[in-house]
């Protein structure tokens, strides 16, 4: 029985190991999508982020002469004024600036007679980039509107606080780090991806591909159980799984030391120890992906339609992955349940550091588990149908 | 031998077997005739535990296929109409797997591939992955794959089908060969020539029911046909009704 099973087994992966195409998928497509990703997603908000913090608004001024004390007051308050562009609604359609002021000629005339003096701010609306820098200036503009009003009331005799029944206060408490745990968040969906693509191209070759080839039929002939086959078949898929998954971690973990963590005060807890934790709660999850593609392929009579079924599976771990993006929770017991959810919630638990429940592990790989062998046995049993030859 | 009692078989509406009866005995070579479509592969399907019938049984050297399909499948050698060979595998990891798989282990089983790579000569290619083999070397490696556990049943179907005049002279001196070692070799084939430069016993099938059994010469004394070529169109009919 065993010995039989491990002939399966071992044959599957020498043959296996003989294919480019699943060799690329499980060694490096896999394993580095998710921290390319993550390193590539962590670096780019990093930069921005620094950037503006501490970067003066650039802002090309034109008519900068018919206002001198406005622009003064700009300068104050960590602006660099940049000659204008000749056609600031163009330089802001090209993207060659973000916003421009624009000052009429008779600015001055206006302001001295008390009334509203006209300045244009050139921006475009739609562009989100931009968005940063044009709430600055307006920001500014406003500020300086409003300490002159204060001035003129001021010099009228009124208190200035009479025209401010509110004082609104902002106070912007999203930092580096919580942004940051935005994209942790996708780790453990990197892990289940991992899983999948490790198993996929394995769990279409031993069924469908096994099937397309026509050397299944003499296989049934062998002196071997059907459901000895399909157990050894399953095996090595799982196992190519959860090679993918092995080497996703480790690279994830070995890439913690390319995003420039330090600079943002980032606490990202991803040392060996959290990659091993990681890996032994997210194992599980190979056996169930392997019977379940498995099961998946072996309803499909061609390769080519089997990778189209198959595809379908990369979408299922991304639902609670999202879910739980957009509606954050704390951890509940339910949802150790529900395979793909559980790993997502430990593994995002382990990576904040936070200490796992034993009770919450322990449901997660026994559910996890449990349904992996169910569909297993599913699997056994859509082999020992006549139909199986297609 | 094969003895296979009675089986009959529907898919869907179509009834592909009705009342099948025969036997392949040990030291012969059993051809199954027939047109295309007559049953011939369903037959070897349901001797070979692929399929099940719906009512009839067969039994493999004392085992039952139904009740003891593991004791039959060891007792058989099956090449099914389709061969399919693992194209990543050389010849001789295509044959040792086979062997493993039925029971053959460490220097029995090397001893044996090499045998077989000799007797079928496969020496050119035998450590050459399958992928770009041609039909000829195809159905040497599938054919070793059969014989590799030393089955006392061969089961064959349409085994020349594609082979060039030389390959299929060479196959039907290791179906020979197999016969004179004592086994029962059964084979199916839809060429009547072949059938007849090769059978000890001939059984024609048409629309899944027996219409004709015996030695070459008794077909040709049923059907009143010296020509067994003759004989055998007389006997699947024009129409396929039996005479």
């Amino acid at each position: 029985m065993m010995r039989k099973l491990w002939i399966v087994f071992r044959k599957e992966v020498i043959d296996n190991l003989r294919d480019r195409r699943t060799l690329l998928t499980v060694l490096v497509f896999g394993p580095l999508f998710g921290p390319i990703l993550y390193v590539g997603m962590m670096n780019v908000m990093t930069n921005k982020q620094l950037a503006d913090l501490n970067q003066p608004l650039k802002l090309p001024v034109k008519g900068a002469q018919y206002a001198p004390n406005l622009v003064g007051y700009l300068k104050q308050h960590n602006t660099e004024i940049q000659p204008a562009p000749r056609d600031p609604e163009q330089a802001v359609k090209n993207g060659s600036a973000d916003v421009v002021l624009v000052i009429p000629k008779d600015y001055a005339a206006a302001f001295r007679a008390g009334q509203p003096a006209v300045v244009q701010l050139v921006m475009d609306q739609s562009k989100d980039s931009a968005q940063k820098n044009i709430n600055r200036a307006r920001d500014l503009l406003q500020s300086y509107s409003q300490e002159i009003a204060a001035l003129r009331l001021l010099a009228r005799g009124v208190d200035p606080r009479a025209v401010a029944p509110l004082a609104v206060e902002n106070l912007d408490i999203s930092t580096p780090q919580s942004r940051a745990v935005l994209i942790l968040g996708f780790v453990p969906y990197f892990f289940l991806f991992a899983a999948i693509i490790g198993a996929f191209y394995l769990a279409i070759d031993v069924t469908a591909g096994e099937r397309e080839r026509g050397s299944l039929e003499p296989l049934l002939t062998t002196a071997v159980s059907r459901s000895i086959l399909i157990s050894g078949k399953l095996a090595a898929v799982t196992l190519f799984s959860a090679v993918s998954l092995g080497l996703d971690v480790v690279a994830l973990s070995w890439s913690q030391g390319l995003i420039p963590a330090a600079k943002l005060n980032i606490v990202v807890n991803f040392g060996w120890h959290t990659a091993l934790a990681a890996f032994l709660l997210t194992v599980p999850f190979c056996l169930l992906i392997a019977a379940l593609l498995t099961v998946v392929a072996s309803f499909t009579r061609s390769y080519k339609e089997a990778q189209t079924w198959l595809s379908f599976i990369f979408i299922l771990p991304m639902i609670p992955v999202f879910a739980l993006i957009m509606f954050p929770v704390e951890p509940t017991l339910w949802m150790m349940w529900v395979p793909a959810l559980s790993q997502d919630v430990l593994v995002t638990s382990v990576i904040k550091g936070a200490v796992l429940s034993g009770v919450f592990v322990t449901i997660s790989v026994i559910s996890t588990l449990a349904l992996g062998l169910l569909l297993a046995w599913l699997a056994a049993w859509l082999y020992r149908r006549e139909r199986v030859l297609g | 031998m094969i003895t296979v009692h009675n089986i009959s078989k529907h898919f869907g509406t179509v009834q592909a077997l009705q009342s099948v009866d025969f036997t392949a005995a040990d030291g012969h070579i059993t051809g199954l005739l027939g047109p295309n479509g007559a049953g011939k592969s369903t037959t070897l399907r349901i001797i070979s535990t692929v399929l099940k019938p719906d009512s009839g049984t067969v039994m493999v050297d004392g085992s039952n296929v139904l009740t003891d399909s593991m004791g039959a499948r060891m007792q058989l050698g099956v090449l099914p109409h389709a061969s399919g060979l693992y194209p990543r595998l050389t010849a001789i990891e295509n044959i040792r797997y086979y062997g493993e798989l039925n029971g053959l282990q460490g220097p029995a089983l090397g001893k044996r591939s090499a045998e077989l790579v000799e007797l079928l000569e496969m020496q050119d290619f035998a450590n050459r992955p399958a992928k770009g083999f041609s039909q000829g070397q195809r159905i040497k490696v599938a054919l070793a794959r059969v014989l590799v556990h030393r089955p006392k049943n061969v089961v064959l179907d349409e085994p020349t089908n594609g082979l060039d005049v030389m390959a299929t002279r060479a196959l039907r001196a290791i179906i020979r060969r197999v016969r004179d070692e004592g086994h029962s070799v059964l084979f199916s084939s839809h060429v009547m020539q072949e059938v007849a430069a090769l059978c000890d016993d001939i059984i024609i099938i048409a629309h899944g029911r027996i219409v004709a059994r015996g030695t070459p010469d008794e077909v040709r004394q049923q059907t009143g046909e010296m020509d067994l070529e003759e004989a055998f169109v007389k006997a699947v009919g024009e129409s396929g009704v039996t005479p």
